[in-house]
């Protein structure tokens, strides 16, 4: 055991005084939240909106239809009343999002029972809230206007529902919560990027990196057994990946506050025991992770090669959960069995509150442990070859 | 001791040492000359277990350098051909990390790697790290780091490439006190001036073949050169 502590504490602080090697392991980890967070805000910002927000409006002529703006302003509507002289060119300007134009004939035509058209100019193209303002006004407009049909029917004594004898009633399942729930899926997606981020340049280091220097032949002259070498270098790995992995439930805690959540009525708390939770399960991964990086990197033999193998290694790993998440699979004790996508299941479990069957845990753990360990001896036998040093 | 015994490395088609035998005496340093790409540095990453022989057997104080590794790896001190030190650490933790892989405890080695630091004359930077050293400093820390265990023999691949003419001399005269103190050196080297000053023992090496061992009168009388040079010179072009 003494190599092996030996081993791993050199590697430690030989890494943490690599800047390289800080930058790498732990910059996603703590921005990665940030730019979910900012994300979601967006998302939930933006793309969903608030129904309780009101809607700015420009109308130009708004003396010529004061009961239409009336009722416009009664329907929760910013009115802004201007008089402008080209407001098509206003929007396309980007000055204004969104005008109603209402012309000077509109009381007279109004009053005669004539039909008015009302341009509302708008940007589809645009970014933003354009679009459902729209969408809102030209509700609020149809409204109104069929409530001044249906009361001039029954004005000359018809029932105003044979106007419309079929009715569309809209059932959308899709609650703004599950919307947010695509987004809250990429985490579990990051988080495994975040493992394998944290260990990639320290499995660089100890392996192709002493290769590079010159130092692993002196290295292997020692007597320590190979075994508490590579282990030693692999736990060293590994603790980079946890760490990583902390830093990044952490900054996550400190950054999910600042989602709108609330918004579309939902909570999202990913406390110190979801946390704990999440770590223990990520656990059999980050051992995982470090030793196939470990493996992979030992078969290069400068850094500039392990860094071309590495960035493909990492595709890997991340590849089954875009895919899953394409498919929509759900946790089954045949999915515990693939590392990464195991994990990435529980974690969105976790992150969601949903429960976590044992079984599932258990295959997971086991499964994912096991592989890494036959990594791990694989790394052990390539150290045992006198090829690595060739 | 090293006593090496029909020893031969192939790499696949290439024979990079055939059949050699020689042995190095404790107290007496052996130089193992030879051009480059003789084998020199294949017999000796041999001899420190790094790589297996393809036939043939090498032994340390008696110990089987196929077989008892962990045995062989205690006894040897090695500087490779490389000095492979680690920038990020400091001279001082450079020794320290291959004294705890040989299992030193904590205040033996401090002590050790202390005594280390004043014979090398290293006190000047033991505590800088390693990244902005001269070769020079390097092949001190090197040398340090190969020897803080103390070992019997000591091997070393080429110490002197790359170094100045002060540093070459205060390597020699590390290697002079490596002698007195009973050690078995074993050094290779392409340069035969080197040798003059500093090896009881001489091995030749041409082509992966062992061309001649002895003392540097013997290699005198034996080739009928008074010039070590053209001695050396004589010996390889006996095998073209």
């Amino acid at each position: 055991m003494r190599g092996f502590m030996v081993v791993l504490r050199k590697e430690c602080t030989d890494n943490i005084r690599d800047r390289r090697t800080i930058i790498s392991s732990f910059s996603l980890a703590l921005l990665g939240p940030a730019l979910f967070v900012g994300l979601m805000a967006f998302v939930l910002n933006t793309a969903l909106g608030s129904s309780t927000d009101s809607v700015a409006l420009t109308v130009v002529g708004s003396d010529n239809a004061p009961q239409l703006v009336a009722f416009l302003e009664q329907q929760n509507t910013e009115i802004n009343r201007e008089e402008l002289e080209d407001p098509k060119q206003a929007v396309i300007d980007g000055s204004h999002d969104l005008i109603l134009v209402i012309p000077e004939t509109y009381a007279a035509r109004f009053s005669k029972g004539q039909i008015n058209s009302l341009p509302l100019i708008y940007d589809s193209s645009s970014i933003g809230k354009a679009r459902r303002n729209y969408n809102q006004v030209r509700d609020m407009i149809r409204r109104f206007a069929q409530g001044i049909g249906f009361l001039r029917l029954q004005l000359r004594g018809v029932d105003p529902s044979i106007t419309a004898p079929v009715l569309v009633h809209e059932v959308d399942t899709a609650s703004p919560a599950a919307r947010a729930l695509t987004i809250l899926a990429t985490l579990p997606y990051l988080l495994v990027l975040v493992i394998f981020m944290g260990g990639f340049y320290l499995a660089i280091d100890t392996t192709a990196g002493e290769r590079e220097h010159g130092s692993l032949e002196p290295l292997l002259s020692q007597p320590t057994s190979r075994v508490q070498l590579v282990l030693g270098k692999i736990t060293a790995t590994s603790i980079f990946g946890a760490m990583s992995l902390i830093l990044f439930l952490g900054s996550l805690a400190v950054a999910v506050p600042f989602v709108p959540l609330q918004k579309i009525g939902m909570s999202l708390e990913i406390g110190l025991g979801a946390s704990l939770g999440i770590f223990l399960v990520a656990l059999p991964l980050i051992f995982f992770a470090a030793s196939l990086l470990t493996v992979v990197a030992s078969f290069a033999k400068s850094y500039k090669e392990a860094q071309t193998y590495l960035t493909i290694v990492i595709l890997v790993p991340t590849l089954p959960l875009i895919i899953a998440q394409l498919m929509g699979v759900e946790a089954s004790p045949l999915l515990m069995l693939v590392p990464s996508l195991s994990q990435s299941t529980l974690i969105s479990d976790l992150i969601i509150g949903e429960p976590v069957e044992w079984l599932h845990l258990i295959i997971s753990a086991a499964t994912t442990g096991t592989l890494g360990a036959g990594l791990a001896w694989l790394a052990i036998s390539l150290y045992r070859r006198e090829s690595i040093l060739i | 001791m090293i006593r090496v015994e029909a020893l031969s490395k192939n790499f696949g088609e290439v024979e990079a040492v055939i059949d050699v035998s020689f042995s190095a005496d404790d107290g007496k340093v052996t130089a193992l000359l030879g051009p480059n790409g003789a084998g020199k540095s294949t017999t000796l990453r041999m001899l420190s277990t790094v790589i297996k022989p393809s036939s043939g057997n090498a032994y340390i104080d008696g110990f089987d350098v196929r077989q008892e590794t962990m045995a062989v790896c205690s006894r040897i001190g090695v500087l490779p051909h490389a000095t492979g030190l680690y920038d990020r650490l400091s001279a001082r933790e450079n020794i320290r990390y291959f004294g705890e892989l040989h299992g030193m405890e904590r205040d033996p080695l401090e002590a050790r790697i202390d005594s280390l630091v004043e014979m090398l004359d290293m006190s000047e930077f033991s505590d800088r790290r390693v990244g902005g050293f001269s070769q020079g400093q390097r092949i001190k820390v090197a040398l340090a780091r190969a020897i803080v265990h103390d070992p019997k023999n000591v091997l070393l691949d080429e110490p002197t490439n790359g170094l100045d003419v002060m540093a070459t001399r205060a390597l020699r005269e590390i290697i002079h006190g490596f002698k007195n103190e009973g050690r078995c050196v074993l050094f290779s080297s392409h340069v035969m001036q080197e040798v003059t000053n500093l090896c009881d023992d001489v091995i030749i090496i041409g082509q992966g073949r062992l061309q001649f061992q002895g003392t540097l009168d013997r290699l005198k009388t034996d080739t009928g050169q008074e010039d070590l040079e053209e001695a050396f010179i004589r010996v390889i072009g006996a095998q073209d």
